[in-house]
């Protein structure tokens, strides 16, 4: 009895799955996920989909990922940016961040497109290719498109140009230097309450008679170290600073191979 | 031996005042300059052998006083008196600071420095608790400090350039050699028992433009006291106090390098004079949650030291208001440069 009218319930469950699959499967085609190397599961395109959607509603871009095998023999920004300018022709969309990834290559580039390229400037594209790079050498790459939507949207509510991981902005950093502010002067009027101390070493001394009567300074030896600059290990960055697509659409942007 | 100055006028006891500077009557408000002082108005009366029991010549009371004290009111009338063989021969002070702040003066600085506490509770910053408030003259040593070092350090300049991708950090080593005249004046030490060391030191400093050789009349009307400590005693304490003051001065005397290490430090001082020197002091006695706090004024600047009683929740109101409105700030900054909050 019981095991029946729970099967009745099934029923408008998977009707409710098979709607939003197939609407989620005509957006894979048209929208945000272009997954030409089949990275993501189909579970994974539908949970960016949503996700980029969100962010993308509350930043007025959209974000979009693009993933290739080949380059077909151009350079990942050429690849990127006739993509863009394809899509931007059919869409209309001009403002867009894209995080695109050659797998046949091993390199990701991200860019900023409209008003993303002044709001994830090259300086803040670089910052979330630092924060990303690892899960791109982990093959993690559903969590790095989403780890690039979050952060991007996050810095991308800074004021242009500011860079957002400084440590000035950060709250903790407020809150350390608020406390031993106070602890400082605090402390210092405590240790004042019974009177300060206001000699000095010119207090007594007499100047007339305390003098340097003779003084020497002999050069001795010298040492040199020496130490290598450390290079990047998340392997070279490219293309820093954004550039101009074939369509003459500029973009901030940079990439790395992982 | 007992010292009265007699009025010329009217024959009363006078005593110092510290806004003129000269002796003054009570009674009649006669003014007197100390050092022409008439001699035949200095009353002076000697006990007789080694019995230090003395007596007032007003009154004919014995003086109740310490083996310190040289100056003293009767404290039966309350007539000024100074014990002058308790000032004499090795005793005898060569040089005094007079007051400067009267009593009235006094009280109304202390009432004031009690308000500015900000971490004194609030009984004690509204109240009037004052016990006693005594003028005091408490002995000091002062030196004339003379001296030399020998300095002998390792000073480094450190460079650093780069070159392809090799940063190079070049260290050039000095020796550096010093020979330091040293010639300090005046430096001084209390040399009473009673008296909290720390207490005196905050104290300084006094203006010695207003050092004036010592002449009894200044005493009349105040406590004073004589030395526990002779000037050899002393001398390894105004050593430890100007120490570091050599060092300070040492170290501006080597610049130019990012760090210096000293392989050899010496330093030689000798006391070249001392003065034996009476420096004024207002002792205030406050009476504050059944306990008894001292502070101590310098007679001659209005300085006021000692430890006030403190408030936790005044300290901890300061704590939080500091470090609250400076997290405000700091927000504030941040949102207009940065445009976020959090």
């Amino acid at each position: 009895m019981r095991n029946s009218s729970w099967k009745w319930v099934w029923i408008p469950v998977l009707v409710l799955l098979l709607f939003f699959g197939g609407l989620s499967v005509s957006a894979q085609t048209g929208d945000l996920i272009y997954d030409e190397a089949g990275l993501l599961s189909s579970e994974e395109v539908q949970e960016l989909e949503a996700l980029a959607e969100q962010y993308g509603a509350e930043q007025n871009v959209d974000f979009l990922f693009l993933s290739t095998d080949s380059t077909e023999g151009q350079s990942i920004e050429g690849y990127m940016g006739d993509f863009f300018d394809d899509r931007a022709d059919s869409t209309g969309h001009e403002d867009a961040v894209l995080l695109t990834i050659d797998i046949g290559g091993r390199e990701v580039y991200l860019a900023g497109f409209g008003t993303a390229e002044r709001t994830l400037d090259a300086e803040r594209v670089d910052l979330v290719l630092d924060r990303i790079i690892p899960e791109m050498q982990s093959g993690d790459y559903a969590n790095a498109f989403e780890e690039t939507v979050v952060t991007s949207s996050e810095y991308m509510e800074y004021r242009p140009g500011v860079n957002p991981e400084s440590i000035f902005l950060k709250t903790w950093f407020h809150l350390a230097i608020a406390l031993l502010l106070a602890g400082i002067i605090v402390g210092s009027m405590l240790y004042n309450a019974g009177g300060r101390v206001t000699t000095t070493p010119g207090t007594y001394v007499d100047r007339d008679h305390t003098r340097v009567r003779s003084q020497d300074d002999r050069f001795r030896n010298k040492t040199v170290t020496r130490s290598k600059i450390p290079k990047n290990k998340d392997g070279g960055g490219f293309g820093g600073g954004g550039g101009m697509t074939g369509g003459g659409r500029s973009f901030s942007g940079g990439g790395r191979s992982f | 031996m007992v010292i009265h100055y007699k009025c010329p006028n009217c024959g009363a006891d006078m005593a110092f005042d510290s806004e003129s500077g000269h002796l003054s009557c009570p009674s009649c408000g006669h003014e007197e300059n100390i050092e022409t002082f008439p001699e035949q108005n200095i009353e002076r009366k000697f006990d007789e052998g080694e019995a230090k029991e003395y007596h007032c010549e007003n009154c004919g009371a014995i003086i109740l006083t310490e083996a310190e004290t040289t100056a003293t009111h009767c404290s039966f009338c309350g007539a000024p008196v100074v014990l002058a063989d308790r000032l004499t021969g090795d005793l005898a002070p060569a040089k005094v600071i007079p007051f400067t702040v009267s009593k009235d003066e006094a009280v109304a600085a202390f009432k004031k420095w009690t308000r500015g506490g900000r971490l004194t509770p609030r009984g004690f910053t509204s109240g009037d608790r004052i016990k006693k408030m005594t003028g005091m003259y408490v002995p000091f040593w002062l030196y004339d400090i003379e001296g030399e070092a020998h300095i002998q350090a390792i000073g480094t300049q450190v460079r650093t350039y780069q070159s392809g991708d090799t940063i190079y950090t070049e260290t050039n080593f000095y020796d550096v050699f010093r020979e330091i005249d040293l010639s300090y004046l005046k430096v001084p030490a209390d040399a009473s028992e009673k008296m909290d060391d720390v207490l005196m030191d905050k104290l300084e400093p006094y203006d010695y433009s207003e050092l004036k050789d010592f002449r009894m009349p200044y005493l009349a009307g105040y406590l004073a006291e004589k030395y526990d400590f002779d000037d050899e005693q002393l001398f390894s304490r105004v050593e430890s106090k100007i120490v570091p003051y050599i060092d300070a001065y040492i170290s501006t005397t080597i610049s130019g390098y990012s760090s210096v290490s000293y392989t050899n430090k010496q330093i030689d001082a000798q006391k070249k004079k001392v003065y034996y020197t009476l420096f004024p002091v207002w002792m205030v006695y406050y009476d504050f949650d059944n306990k008894e706090h001292t502070f101590a004024m310098n007679g001659q600047t209005g300085k006021v030291v000692g430890k006030p009683p403190i408030s936790i929740g005044k300290v901890a109101l300061w704590f939080t208001g500091i470090a609250a409105s400076s997290f405000v700030a700091m927000k504030a900054i941040a949102f207009a440069v940065g445009g976020v909050l959090w």
